[in-house]
């Protein structure tokens, strides 16, 4: 199959680069965070080589989500999303237990999480329901859409996996805003929600009240689980303006950071290259984000404007909760930072999202 | 038109770009600000708390302050004890490294995890968690060859009391044993696996004992190593206590009470230093250091004669005749005794229909009987007669003037005061009226009284120091205390002092194998009924009376030889007959204390 040469030319070459410069300052950090480690001479895997490795996997995934046209998407869009409503029964039939939580499905070679592909599913048909519809979104259509994604996240949650769960009905929830509802929903919503949070209290987990507590109050247990905000705070905050210079994080290299090589990662990050440095890399991802924004305004037709918004809202989330968690703005919640936190399926996800946002870009002076 | 309208609706919807383009700004500004507040604003704070975090202080054990005796001789010291620590974050297994950790030193898995997870919240990820307090050398050499496939595991040295006489001076020193958290939130100090005074001395002087840490600050390098340490503050060390005990006398006294149950103090009557204060039987004090097992500690608890009763301060005791000097002394301060006075002991008294004997009942009692008779011989009708003549209100008040009733204030814990009754008193625990019959009892030291070892030899000691009541005290630079005077005029307090001395000289005084060559020696003997003997015990020949319904036996006696005088009680517990159950004991300490000569016990 012949590439038409125009597809090469509109493709948002901005977007390629970006999401390379952000992956190899991640795998740079990790480096960082994992390097004490060799020279200790003690074997444990070196996470930037296997980061490595998952990343050259996702370009390979990228690029298969570029080529085939995105409309194909639009057809396959329920059938894919009834097979991922599907597996998530299996899992609950037959998933494998690891740690409390019925998560994973064992295909022989790897443990697969239904969950991650649950998120992209509903972002796919999120864009073709969304896409369809003429005016904003009054409460019945509201509903309908909700209740749509309310099927995944509830088996999700019940896995239980809260993270995942609100990661995919925030995702929903993010493409509806950006389709608009009607005054009177906005309105609703801007009372009902806030009003309606506390009483989410009595659904957490004690270990998640905790960690709530924990971040009105890390001061109270230092060496317990205010350990990490107070720690990550430590870290960051020494980096002043300049940073410690690469592989010199005192609060990283003597291993007073916690899981700094997943979910603290920008820490070690921050204590090593200081306020030039963050600066840079916040401006980085508020680009990404925006040349996604970029593309949803200039794709080819809705269901593609809002594919690219749905994977914005992916990565949006994750930047604002884990940045949000590691500057002691918002409890702690285990959700990494795109490119820069250790994490091989994460990674490939985060590739083919961006693929398909490229595949996007690269259509939109095609006609049908 | 339409072609307008459909490519409307082909258009992405403005106001959601919008937002979107709003979200991407809204979070730059919120990070940026951020951002700035923690590295720019705050910058300098966090950079000196992440040096902090890089430079480990670590604190330098202070020695706790020897303890010896009068003559310098050591009695608790401080000796190198390893413990086995566990550095969390170096350890890669922890579950598997407590499995070995059991398997090397026989150790309960449950315990050791019990342990970590108790300490674990307590203990920085780097710094050592200790497991087990004390390694025994085998333990050492074992855990020396495997440390290398152990990472993590690492051996500390920490200072432990040692006591050199445990038994002998279980219940002055007490002991030390690790802070348990109670303690830990009263002294601040105090870290996790520090000991503190649990018992005794070590208790009462354990702010001064203990000293002040001292402390040293490190780099640590990326593997954790230490480099360039540096001391902050040298440790200081505890307050080296010299006691007024006698280590000889101690040890002479613990060797005659050797079988018995029962307690023995000697008190210089002048200072109220104590030379001697032993209570059998005892314990060892380096058990509780090294940890206690369970069996340890049941045997401890279980054992009929208990151990870890401080016999001279927590036991109390009816006085039995050793009250006399008291009933006497209350007597003569009244203006109510007439020393000349005679009475006629024909063995036993009526009150109501009730008759109260005289210990010398059998023999048809003492005939005419005067003060000085009544307390030589010990004739128990004279203060019947003395008792009912002054009742209770005037003997309770002297008793208590003398110090009975109320703890002496002895620097050792848990003492007990004893009981001198009242008709309130009575009232108030019996729901009974006071009875002339009581009376009786009270005035030869049976009934309700009770007294402890210590209350006793304060008393005998006042009678010959002019009348002061002294605090007893332990550490040999103190000072006397006079607690305060007997409500005796000097004249009566002779009186009762030779009331002693003829109950040793006399031909029929009851303490005469007190007897020393050119040592003034008084001495009061004592039968301290334990129950109200049936006809069928009082026929049985001495060796036959089940050992708990013999009587206690007492020995309250002083000697002096120029300015030493010593005040010097013994108590037996059922020990029969005051005079041979408590009176060798008190003999041997005499001659220890002025002829130097070691009377070992007849077996």
């Amino acid at each position: 199959m012949a590439v038409d040469r125009r597809l090469i030319f509109h493709i948002n070459w901005q977007l390629i680069g970006l999401t390379c410069i952000l992956f190899l300052a991640g795998v740079l950090n990790l480096y960082s965070a994992s390097g004490y480690r060799l020279e200790d001479g003690m074997s444990v895997s070196p996470y930037y080589q296997k980061q490595l490795v998952w990343g050259l996997m996702g370009m390979v995934g990228m690029l298969f989500f570029m080529l085939p046209n995105y409309r194909h998407l639009k057809t396959m869009a329920w059938p894919l999303f009834w097979f991922t409503c599907l597996l998530l029964i299996a899992v609950f039939f037959a998933g494998k237990t690891i740690y409390g939580a019925k998560r994973w499905l064992d295909l022989g070679f790897m443990n697969f999480q239904p969950s991650e592909l649950a998120k992209i599913s509903m972002l796919i048909v999120g864009a073709r329901i969304l896409s369809k519809e003429k005016e904003p979104l009054n409460f019945t259509r509201l509903a309908y859409v909700v209740g749509v994604g309310l099927i995944p996240a509830a088996m999700v949650i019940r896995q239980p996996d809260l993270g995942s769960g609100l990661s995919i009905l925030l995702i929903l929830g993010g493409m509806i805003l950006y389709r608009g509802v009607t005054g009177r929903v906005f309105k609703t919503m801007l009372v009902a929600i806030p009003a309606l949070l506390p009483l989410s209290w009595f659904f957490l987990h004690d270990y998640q009240k905790q960690r709530i507590l924990t971040f009105l109050d890390p001061a109270k247990d230092p060496l317990g689980s205010g350990y990490h905000i107070l720690q990550s705070q430590i870290a960051i905050g020494s980096g002043q303006f300049w940073g410690k210079g690469f592989l010199e994080g005192t609060q990283s290299q003597l291993r007073f950071l916690p899981e700094k090589h997943t979910d603290f990662a920008i820490a070690v990050f921050g204590e090593e290259w200081g306020f030039a440095g963050t600066m840079i890399l916040l401006f980085l991802f508020c680009y990404f984000l925006y040349q996604m924004v970029v593309i949803a305004r200039d794709a080819k037709d809705l269901f593609g404007s809002y594919l690219a918004a749905g994977v914005f809202f992916y990565f949006f989330w994750q930047i604002l909760i884990n940045m949000g968690m590691v500057l002691g703005l918002m409890p702690v919640v285990g959700i990494p930072l795109p490119f820069v936190s250790y994490g091989g399926s994460a990674t490939l996800v985060n590739f083919c999202l961006i693929g398909m946002v490229l595949n996007v870009s690269m259509r939109r002076f095609l006609f049908k | 038109m339409t072609r307008l309208t459909s490519q409307s609706e082909q258009q992405p919807p403005r106001q959601g770009l919008i937002l979107l383009q709003l979200l991407v700004l809204g979070l730059f500004c919120l990070f940026a600000l951020r951002l700035w507040y923690l590295q720019i604003h705050r910058g300098e704070d966090f950079a000196l708390k992440a040096r902090e975090n890089q430079l480990r202080q670590e604190a330098i054990f202070a020695p706790r302050g020897l303890i010896r005796d009068r003559d310098g001789e050591l009695l608790a010291v401080n000796e190198p004890a390893y413990a086995l620590g566990l550095v969390r974050e170096d350890c890669r297994d922890i579950a598997g490294t407590l499995v070995q950790v059991s398997q090397w030193t026989g150790v309960p898995l449950e315990t050791l995890r019990e342990t970590y997870a108790k300490r674990r919240l307590r203990v920085k990820p780097f710094e050592p968690l200790i497991l087990i307090p004390d390694l025994t050398f085998e333990q050492m050499t074992v855990f020396e060859a495997n440390k290398l496939d152990w990472p993590g595991l690492e051996i500390r040295i920490h200072p432990r009391r040692k006591y050199i006489h445990g038994e002998l001076m279980a219940h002055v020193l007490g002991y030390v044993a690790e802070a348990n958290e109670a303690e830990m939130k009263k002294i601040p100090e105090l870290a996790l696996g520090d000991d503190v005074g649990k018992l005794g001395l070590e208790l009462m002087l354990e702010e001064r004992l203990r000293g002040d840490k001292g402390l040293m600050q490190y780099e640590v390098d990326v593997n954790g190593r230490r480099l360039d340490a540096r001391i902050l503050q040298q440790p200081r060390a505890g307050y080296e206590a010299v006691l007024s005990i006698d280590l000889g006398l101690q040890s002479l006294i613990m060797d005659w009470l050797k079988d018995e149950a029962g307690s023995v103090v000697v008190m210089d009557a002048d200072t109220g230093h104590l030379l001697a204060l032993v209570s059998s039987p005892s314990f060892d004090s380096n058990s509780f250091t090294a940890g206690l097992s369970p069996e340890q500690w049941a045997q401890l608890r279980d054992n009929p004669k208990h151990p870890m009763q401080n016999r001279p301060i927590q036991s109390a005791y009816p006085p039995g005749s050793v009250f006399k000097q008291v009933v006497a002394g209350a007597g003569l301060a009244n203006d109510m005794l007439d020393p000349e006075e005679t009475v006629n002991c024909t063995g036993a008294m009526k009150l109501g229909n009730h008759v109260f004997r005289c210990w010398r009942w059998r023999y048809g009692g003492h005939g005419k009987t005067d003060l000085e008779k009544a307390l030589t011989e010990s004739c128990d009708v004279y203060f019947y007669k003395l008792g009912k003549r002054l009742g209770v209100d005037r003997i309770s008040e002297y008793a208590k003037a003398c110090g009975f009733g109320e703890r002496t204030g002895i620097m050792l814990p848990h003492e007990r005061s004893g009981i001198i009754p009242t008709r309130e008193w009575k009232r108030r625990t019996r729901g009974e009226r006071w009875q002339g019959g009581d009376d009786l009892n009270l005035s030869i030291g049976q009934g309700f009284t009770l007294v402890t070892p210590l209350q006793v030899a304060r008393f005998v000691a006042s009678v010959i120091n002019g009348g002061r009541l002294l605090k007893p005290e332990l550490l040999k630079d103190r000072k006397a205390t006079v607690q305060r005077m007997l409500p005796s005029k000097p004249q009566d307090l002779q009186l009762l002092r030779e009331g002693y001395i003829n109950t040793v000289d006399a031909p029929r005084g009851t303490a005469r194998r007190l007897r020393t060559k050119g040592v003034v020696v008084g001495g009061k003997t004592g039968t301290a009924q334990v129950v109200r003997l049936t006809d069928e015990l009082r026929d049985l020949e001495d060796d036959e009376i089940p050992y708990k319904y013999r009587d206690h036996a007492w020995m309250a006696a002083f000697a002096e030889k120029g300015e030493r005088k010593y005040a010097i009680v013994a108590m037996i517990e059922h020990g029969l007959h005051g005079s041979s159950g408590a009176g060798p004991v008190v003999k041997a300490a005499i001659e220890y204390l002025f002829n130097g000569k070691i009377l070992k016990k007849k077996e």
